[in-house]
C-alpha cells in the first residue's frame, strides 16, 4: 500500500504540487490522469526518488521513504522512452539491475529467463533493442522492472509511443499481467480511455491537485467537479450556463439563453438561486418528436461512426453533442427537437463545483 | 511537365557533358598533388614533375627509417596527437556532458567564448603563450634540477612545458577542445536523460552509470570528436615547430619541413616517401570518422 499525505513541491516559488493525498492499495492498478502540466508524471517522478519531495509524507507499506533513495525502495518505473540501452541485448537489458548487484551470472540467467517467458521474449533474449518492434520493446522495458519483484511498478506514459492499435493491444496486456503479476501499479497517462480502461483507481489532477479520486464509474457517475466531468467520458459532457429560480419546494427551475428550460429535483435544497451550469452527458440527450422536448436547434456537425451517431447541435459558442444510437439519416441543417435525462443531470456552481450529482 | 522534347534533351545532355567535364578537371587539379606524391615516393630518380616512375622503389622509404630518423618522428607524431585526442576525449567528454546537463546562466556566454580559441588565429597566440609555458617550465625545472640532478633533463623531455612531450600535449589539446566540447554537448543534449536515471532505478552508483551506461551510449559522439581532434592536430604544423626544438622530439611534419630546407640537396624521393608516411594516419582517420560522423551529426543514439 502507498500512502501520499499532503504532499508538496516547489520549483523555486513555484509550487506545481499543492498538498496531494492519495492512496493506492496493494494489487490496485492506479491511473494518474489529467491534462499536460497537471503534475502527474512530477508526483510519479516523486514517488520514484528522481524527484524530491518538499513537503508531506511518502509512505510504502508503512515505512515513511520521503529520503530512502530511489533503488533501496523496492519501486521499479517503466520510462516513456522505455530507456533501454542500445548497445546491451534483450538479456543483458532485463538482467542490468541483478549485473550491477554482482548477483552470480546462472542465476541472472535463471531470472531472465523466467521473466522473458511471462512476456513472451524468449526468443528475442539475444537481440540489441534496436532490432525489436514497438511492442516487444515495451515488453522488454515491463521485464526490466519486474526482475526486481517490486513492491510498486510505475509506468510513465508507456503506451504514448505506439501506434493506436498496437495500444489497444497493449493495454489488454498490461491488465492481464497486473493480473497475472498481482503487482501494485501507479500509471500516469493524459488519456482518459487508457484511465477507464485499465484502472482500479483513477486519480485525476488538476494544477497539482488532485481533482477527485475513486474508481472509474464513480467519476463517470459522480463527478465531483466540472473539471472532471468534462475530463473523463468521450465526447466529453455538454455545460451549460442556465439560471436557476426556485419556485416549488423540493426542485429547481432552470433556464438557459438557447431556450431550454427544465425543472430538476433538489430536495435538500442545495442548489442557490442565479447562476448555475447544467452537465449532461450526450447520451442522456434524446431525440424526440418534432416539436416536442425540452429545446430544438439546429445541427451542426453529423459523426457516422455506425453503431452510433453523433450530432453537434447548436451555435459555434455554445456547441452540444447528441449520442444517438445506429446511422441516423439527419443532416446538417436539419432541425431536432432534444430531451434532456433529468436524473442524469449534474448541476455545479460558478466556480465549478458539484451542486447536483446525476441519480443513476 | 513530364514530357521532354528531344532538343530539350539534347540541351540536357549536353549541359551534364559540360558539369562533369568542369568537375572532372577541378577533381584532376586536386588529386594530382597527391598522385605525384604517391609515385614519386616509389621512384629510384624521382623529380619535380609528374612522371610514371622508371624503376618501382622502396628506396625511399627505407632512406626515410635508415639515414633519417623517421621511426623517431613517426612516433613522436603519433605520441603527441594521440596523447592530444586522449585528453581532449577525456575533458570533452566529462565536460561535454556537464555542459549539456547544467542549467547555469553561464552555460551559453562559456560555449560562445569557449568557440572564440577556436577562431583566433593560433599564431596571433604563440608569444603570450610561450611567454607562459617558459614561466610554467622553468618553475617545473626549478623543482626537478635540486632533487634529480643530473636526470632532470631527461625527465623535463617527458613532463615540460617548453620542449616537451607533456607542454605540446597540452597545447594540441587548448587548441581542439572548443570543437570537440561542442560536438559533446550537441550529442548529450540529443541523449535522454531517461537513460541515466533508468540506472538510477536500478542501483548503479555514478561509476557504475558511468561506466556501464554513459560511455557506451557515447561513444559515437567521442569517437567523432577524438577523430575530429587527432586529424586536426595532426596537421598543425606552427605549434610543434615553436614548442619543440630538440631533434629527439621533432616530429613528422617538422622532419618533413626540415629535409626540405636543406641547402645543398633537394631529394624528392625522401621527401615525397616522407609526405606519404605523413599522410597515411589522416586518411586512415578519416575511414573510420566517416561511419562516426553520419551517426553523430544526424541525430544521436537510435535506440
Amino acid at each position: 500500500m502507498i500512502n501520499l499525505r499532503n504532499v508538496r513541491k516547489f520549483y523555486g516559488a513555484l509550487e506545481v504540487i499543492k498538498g496531494v493525498d492519495i492512496t493506492v492499495e496493494d494489487g490496485e492498478f492506479a491511473v494518474f490522469v489529467g491534462p499536460s502540466g497537471c503534475g502527474k508524471s512530477t508526483l510519479l517522478r516523486m514517488i520514484a526518488g528522481l524527484e524530491g519531495i518538499d513537503e508531506g509524507d511518502l509512505v510504502l507499506n508503512g515505512q515513511r521513504i520521503n529520503d530512502v533513495p530511489p533503488d533501496k525502495r523496492g519501486i521499479a518505473m517503466v520510462f516513456q522512452s522505455y530507456a533501454l540501452y542500445p548497445h546491451m541485448t534483450v538479456a543483458e537489458n532485463i538482467g542490468f539491475s541483478l549485473s550491477l548487484k554482482k548477483v552470480p551470472e546462472a542465476e541472472i540467467k535463471k531470472q531472465v529467463e523466467g521473466v522473458a517467458e511471462i512476456l513472451q521474449l524468449t526468443d528475442y533474449l539475444s537481440r540489441k533493442p534496436g532490432a525489436l518492434s514497438g511492442g516487444q520493446r515495451q515488453r522488454v522495458a515491463i521485464g526490466r522492472a519486474i526482475i526486481k519483484k517490486p513492491s510498486l511498478i510505475l509506468f510513465d506514459e508507456p503506451l504514448s509511443n505506439l501506434d493506436s492499435a498496437l495500444r489497444v493491444q497493449m493495454r489488454a496486456e498490461l491488465q492481464r499481467l497486473h493480473r497475472e503479476l498481482k503487482a501494485t501499479v501507479v500509471y500516469v497517462t493524459h488519456d482518459q480511455v487508457e484511465a477507464m480502461t485499465m484502472a482500479d483507481r483513477i486519480v485525476v489532477l488538476n494544477k497539482g491537485v488532485v481533482a477527485q479520486q475513486g474508481a472509474p464509474m464513480e467519476l463517470y457517475h459522480q463527478p465531483e467537479n466540472e473539471f472532471v466531468a468534462t475530463f473523463i467520458g468521450s465526447p466529453k459532457m455538454n455545460v451549460l450556463p442556465m439560471t436557476a429560480t426556485r419556485r416549488d419546494a423540493g426542485k429547481v427551475h432552470l433556464e438557459s439563453p438557447l431556450g431550454l428550460a427544465i425543472d430538476l429535483s433538489d430536495a435538500n435544497g442545495s442548489v442557490p438561486q442565479g447562476e448555475a451550469k447544467l452537465g449532461i452527458r450526450p447520451e442522456h440527450l434524446k431525440l424526440a418528436p418534432q416539436g416536442q422536448g425540452d429545446f430544438s436547434a439546429e445541427v451542426v456537425i453529423v459523426e457516422r461512426l455506425g453503431v452510433e451517431t453523433y450530432l453537434t447541435v447548436g451555435s459555434q459558442q455554445q456547441p452540444i453533442v447528441v449520442r444517438t444510437e445506429g446511422d441516423m439519416t439527419i443532416r446538417p441543417g436539419d432541425r431536432v427537437s432534444l430531451t434532456a435525462e433529468r436524473a442524469a443531470c449534474h448541476l455545479f456552481d460558478s466556480t465549478g463545483r458539484v451542486l447536483r450529482s446525476a441519480q443513476i | 511537365m513530364t514530357a521532354i522534347s528531344p532538343s530539350e534533351g539534347a540541351n540536357k545532355t549536353r549541359s551534364d557533358l559540360l558539369a562533369y567535364a568542369t568537375l572532372t578537371i577541378i577533381s584532376i587539379f586536386c588529386a594530382v598533388p597527391f598522385f605525384w606524391v604517391l609515385l614519386a615516393s616509389f621512384d629510384g630518380n624521382a623529380q619535380l614533375f609528374l612522371r610514371w616512375p622508371e624503376q618501382w622503389t622502396l628506396a625511399n622509404y627505407v632512406r626515410v627509417f635508415t639515414k633519417e630518423d623517421g621511426a623517431k618522428w613517426l612516433f613522436n607524431s603519433l605520441f603527441v596527437v594521440g596523447g592530444a585526442t586522449l585528453i581532449v576525449m577525456v575533458l570533452a567528454g566529462l565536460g561535454g556532458y556537464a555542459l549539456s546537463r547544467t542549467r547555469a546562466w553561464w552555460k551559453l556566454p562559456f560555449l560562445y567564448a569557449i568557440l572564440l580559441i577556436r577562431v583566433l588565429p593560433p599564431t596571433a597566440l604563440v608569444v603570450p603563450l610561450y611567454k607562459f609555458l617558459l614561466t610554467l617550465n622553468n618553475a617545473e625545472g626549478a623543482i626537478l634540477r635540486p632533487i634529480f640532478g643530473s636526470y632532470a633533463r631527461d625527465i623535463m623531455r617527458w613532463t615540460g612545458f617548453i620542449d616537451g612531450y607533456l607542454g605540446i600535449m597540452l597545447v594540441l589539446a587548448t587548441m581542439q577542445l572548443p570543437l570537440a566540447l561542442w560536438i559533446m554537448k550537441t550529442f548529450f543534449d540529443g541523449l535522454p536523460r531517461d537513460y541515466e536515471e533508468a540506472a538510477v532505478m536500478d542501483g548503479a552508483t555514478m561509476m557504475q552509470r558511468i561506466r556501464r551506461v554513459l560511455i557506451p551510449l557515447a561513444m559515437p559522439g567521442l569517437a567523432a570528436a577524438g577523430l575530429f581532434a587527432f586529424m586536426s592536430a595532426w596537421g598543425d604544423f606552427l605549434l610543434p615547430l615553436i614548442f619543440l626544438s630538440s631533434p629527439e622530439l621533432q616530429t613528422l611534419p617538422l622532419g618533413l619541413f626540415r629535409a626540405f630546407l636543406r641547402i645543398n640537396e633537394i631529394d624528392y624521393g625522401l621527401l615525397t616517401a616522407l609526405a606519404f608516411i605523413y599522410l597515411l594516419p589522416a586518411v586512415v582517420a578519416f575511414g573510420f570518422a566517416r561511419r562516426f560522423l553520419v551517426q553523430t551529426f544526424s541525430g544521436g543514439v537510435k535506440g
